[in-house]
């Protein structure tokens, strides 16, 4: 009994000791940039042990006083209307493409899936070219267009796998009860598939919320967002990273109650579980 | 007023004709029973009358109203689907209240409705439980309570008790019948159990490929089927067809007897044979006998002790004999 007891011990003891090391090997460059975010430039690069004491809130300073914040408050405004939009568009559709009876969905599923694995460099020059034509280069309109253009492919794709998990039955119990289409998605399907619902609409808001390679294309100052920012702490005398430390937290900030409040149906909906 | 009319009512799938050309008449307040193997259409048909599929060709006519063409929420009809399909993130009173939001119904007036319907059906416990925490009787009686308090000129069930253990499946079986005497509205309910079926129904309709092979009483289809199809669907244990030189001695190309009208002796009778294997119900023995005319079943009432490989003689009761031609019909 003692030797299997102590074998589990030894086993349990290795297991703790590989998750340990594994999240420190993944939150050392977290700990570093927090770090980094408070420490003088002329600190900046020694160990903490030769300057124990050199500790400063200039970084943050430097960055509410930049135009960081309004580009923080242009990443929200693009990265959620986009996912508002492809929500908006995007739900009804992947209903009708998981329920209605047609031919032609295997040409929307390969489409949708071209979409979602096209590389964006394929779509941001030609946008680049129409933009300029239009005058929506450097304009919320734009880049809202744009990024709906990745978020909505991905919220069709997702959505309309959790709504292929809702029974056929439960939609037409909704119409025998005299509900119109739209109010058994709106009543029945939605909340019934909310799990999954939840999950495209964080996942299709980090998607814009995280994109630097758009924003840096389209924007130009107005409407630049906060990865694209970053970059204006480089320069060609100097690169302030003490400032891009600050930047990088003020980023991943607004993350993770999003991540936290949504993290059961996220694992819910990638889980593939629909409880009926 | 629920009396409803299929007038030659088609459905196709593409290229393939389910349902060909049918006629259909059912009386208000009669319980009919749509009944066959499946893939006979009868839950299609179903479906087509609910609205929830299209008509190819032809009218449906619910109370006098042509309704061929409308919404299924607009046909004043209720149903009750096999898999219950109720609305997990709604409790059972929401559930319930559901179909009256729809229709505008003013909420004390609605409320009233789905309390007395839950009395009814004895759910009043359970009223702000969510679907998930109910057993499966539970479920099927909500879904019920569900079609109830719209208050339908008929009630639709498609295989309302498929889901549900042997047990339950009686009980329910008797909870409906009690509701159709109760309310006096007409009711079709689909099923592929004959049992079910028969115990129900004022009338019984008979589909296979689609076609309604025979309408009638449960009596009539089981007295006088009008064809080798009926004959051998409705009735269990199923009807003995006996082919060749002996059907032709008595009669008819084929002949069919049911196993309840054969006796069994040891002693002497017209046919002998082989006891190939016996089911001893207690109340009943069933005898699967192999012949010189084929293998018969027999069903005689009480114990009736044989064994494997024991002779035994069997008599057919000649009033009970159902011939049929070459075709399959009653002659």
């Amino acid at each position: 009994m003692r030797d299997t007891s102590t074998a589990f011990r030894v086993k349990k003891a290795f297991g703790y000791a590989m998750m340990l090391t594994f999240l420190a090997f993944s939150l050392l460059p977290v700990i570093w940039v927090v770090l980094l975010s408070m420490r003088p430039p002329t600190a900046l690069f020694e160990p903490i042990w030769e300057s124990p004491g050199a500790w400063t809130l200039d970084n943050i300073r430097s960055i509410a006083r930049s135009d960081f914040p309004a580009a923080l408050l242009n990443s929200f405004i693009t990265a959620g209307s986009s996912t508002l939009l492809a929500m908006l568009i995007g739900v009804p559709g992947a209903f009708a493409l998981s329920k209605r009876r047609s031919s032609n969905k295997f040409f929307a599923s390969w489409l949708l899936l071209l979409l979602r694995m096209a590389p964006p460099v394929g779509f941001v020059i030609p946008l680049f070219l129409v933009y300029v034509r239009v005058g929506l280069i450097d304009t919320y309109v734009g880049l809202i267009f744009a990024y709906t253009s990745l978020t909505l492919p991905f919220v069709v794709w997702s959505m309309w796998t959790s709504f292929n998990q809702i029974p056929d039955e439960l939609i037409e119990a909704g119409l025998m009860d005299g509900a119109s289409l739209g109010r058994v998605l709106w009543r029945i399907v939605i909340p019934a598939a909310r799990p999954g619902l939840v999950a495209a609409g964080v996942l299709s808001f980090l998607l814009a919320w995280n994109d630097f390679f758009f924003s840096l294309i389209i924007t130009r100052s107005d409407t630049t967002t906060a990865p694209v920012a970053v970059m204006n702490f480089v320069s060609y005398a100097s690169v302030d990273w003490g400032a891009i430390a600050v930047a990088s937290i003020a980023l991943t900030l607004p993350i993770v109650p999003i991540i936290v409040l949504a993290n059961k149906y996220i694992v819910q909906s990638l889980g593939g579980a629909v409880k009926g | 007023m629920g009396n409803i009319t299929l007038d030659k009512v088609v459905k196709r799938f593409g290229d393939v004709e389910v349902i060909p050309p049918l006629d259909l008449e059912i009386a208000d307040g009669e319980f009919v029973v749509f009944v066959g193997p499946s893939g006979c259409g009868k839950s299609t048909l179903l479906r087509i009358i609910a609205g929830l599929e299209d008509l190819t060709s032809g009218h449906i006519e619910i109370s006098g109203r042509d309704v061929s063409h409308l919404a299924p929420g607009d046909r004043g009809l209720a149903m009750v689907f096999q898999s219950y399909a109720l609305y997990p993130h709604m409790t059972v009173r929401e559930n319930m209240l559901f179909p009256l939001e729809m229709t505008r119904v003013d909420s004390r007036a609605a409320n009233e409705k789905v309390e007395r319907a839950a009395e009814v059906l004895n759910l009043s416990a359970y009223m702000d439980r969510k679907p998930g925490q109910l057993s499966g009787g539970q479920r099927q009686r909500v879904a019920i309570g569900r079609a109830i308090v719209r208050e339908p000129s008929a009630f639709l069930f498609d295989e309302p008790l498929s889901n549900l253990d042997a047990a339950l499946r009686v009980n329910m079986r008797i909870e409906i019948a009690e509701l159709h005497a109760k309310l006096g509205t007409t009711m079709i309910y689909v099923t592929h159990d004959q049992v079910e079926a028969m115990t129900m129904a004022d009338r019984i309709v008979v589909l296979q490929a689609g076609r309604i092979e025979q309408v009638g009483t449960p009596l009539e289809l089981y007295e006088r089927p009008c064809n080798e199809f009926v004959a051998g669907f409705i009735g269990s244990p199923r009807m003995n067809f006996i082919r060749g030189a002996e059907a032709e001695r008595l009669g008819a190309p084929v002949i069919g007897i049911r196993p309840e009208h054969i006796n069994a002796s040891r002693d002497a009778g017209m046919w002998n044979g082989k006891v190939s294997f016996s089911e001893h119900l207690g109340s009943d023995t069933y005898l699967h006998i192999d012949t010189d005319v084929g293998p018969v079943n027999v069903r005689t009432t009480g114990e009736f002790g044989v064994h494997r490989g024991d002779t035994v003689w069997l008599n057919p009761n000649e009033q009970s004999i159902h011939r049929f031609d070459t075709n399959g019909m009653a002659v």
